[in-house]
């Protein structure tokens, strides 16, 4: 256990991960594209704006992934202070960031053509910009404060606090009459969507999880250089 | 070429804009991530280049240290 926590270890293994990575993402990502632009039906009340869901699904169930992990991580490091932790969560903020702005721009172009509006503070709308906030505030926060202990605390408060608004997002369209649908895939309920939209859906969550490995593992390596450039000085 | 594909039956600007804007943002993000891993890496290398032989041996005991080197060699 205690192997494959070492730096050393890790770093080598992210140099390994990052070419598999880089040989499989783009004939998926282009798998993707033609699943979800060319191959997917139409929605039969919403038509071919349906397609905006394999960008804006993916995007937003990463952007809530993202943060679920790096909570996760602080308390982690909060308690047992392991050193390579913190390059992890370091390295998943910015990825978690990207993808919740993709949501949230996505899910605004989405909402003119469907709800005839571009932006309404809509339970689910308004607890995934606070996410956005929460991602900003973290990132800042470890940038920042450079006192390590302090900035770890600070980051576990956030992302503590962040993780209620996690569960406010997950369950915004049942405690409140929103605008935002219901979710039609549920891994421990039953899927609604059918299986012709599922397959797109699959291959582009596929895609964005490999570019996420792809940024992740590089990210993790910049994480280790500035560390070990620190040690040099 | 079949202009329905581009125009989705007047939805075309809002689903075009939709991915266009997803993958300009993870390019963008994934070249700004690219060129920050490279500089780094350069800058480590000249930074040991700086070093005494004394204090690059004692550097290079660190097992990353030695992987930064390697992977940089590499590329």
């Amino acid at each position: 256990m205690i192997k494959y926590l070492n730096p050393s270890y890790i770093f080598n293994l992210t140099g390994k991960i990052l070419n598999l990575v880089k040989f499989f993402i783009i004939p998926i990502i282009i798998v993707g594209i033609i699943f979800s632009l060319f191959l997917s039906p139409k929605d039969y009340i919403q038509g071919d704006v349906v397609r905006i869901m394999y960008v804006h699904v993916p995007a937003a169930w990463i952007s809530l992934l993202s943060f679920g992990t790096l909570s996760l991580l602080c308390i982690i490091n909060f308690i047992f202070k392991i050193k390579s932790v913190t390059l992890v969560y370091k390295s998943l903020a910015p990825i978690g960031l990207t993808f919740n702005v993709i949501a949230i721009f996505t899910g605004s172009v989405w909402g003119q053509p469907t709800w005839g509006t571009w932006w309404a503070w809509d339970a689910r709308l308004t607890s995934m910009l606070i996410l956005m906030f929460f991602y900003i505030a973290f990132i800042l926060s470890y940038k920042f404060i450079r006192d390590p202990i302090n900035s770890s605390r600070i980051c576990t408060g956030i992302s503590i606090a962040g993780l209620i608004n996690l569960v406010v997002i997950k369950y915004s369209v049942i405690w409140w009459s929103t605008l935002h649908q219901p979710a039609s895939v549920n891994l421990t309920g039953e899927t609604t969507i059918h299986i012709s939209m599922l397959i797109p859906l699959s291959v582009m969550l596929l895609a964005f999880l490999l570019y996420c490995a792809l940024i992740f593992l590089m990210k993790y390596r910049i994480e280790t250089i500035r560390v070990k450039k620190k040690g040099i000085k | 070429m079949n202009l329905e594909i581009l125009f989705m039956n007047g939805y075309g600007i809002y689903v075009w804009s939709s991915f266009i804007f997803t993958f300009v943002v993870c390019l963008y993000f994934y070249l700004k991530t690219k060129k920050t891993l490279k500089k780094l890496e350069k800058n480590f290398i000249k930074e040991t280049e700086t070093l005494s032989k004394i204090e690059l041996e004692n550097l290079k005991k660190q097992k990353v240290v030695r992987e930064i080197l390697v992977s940089h060699s590499k590329n």
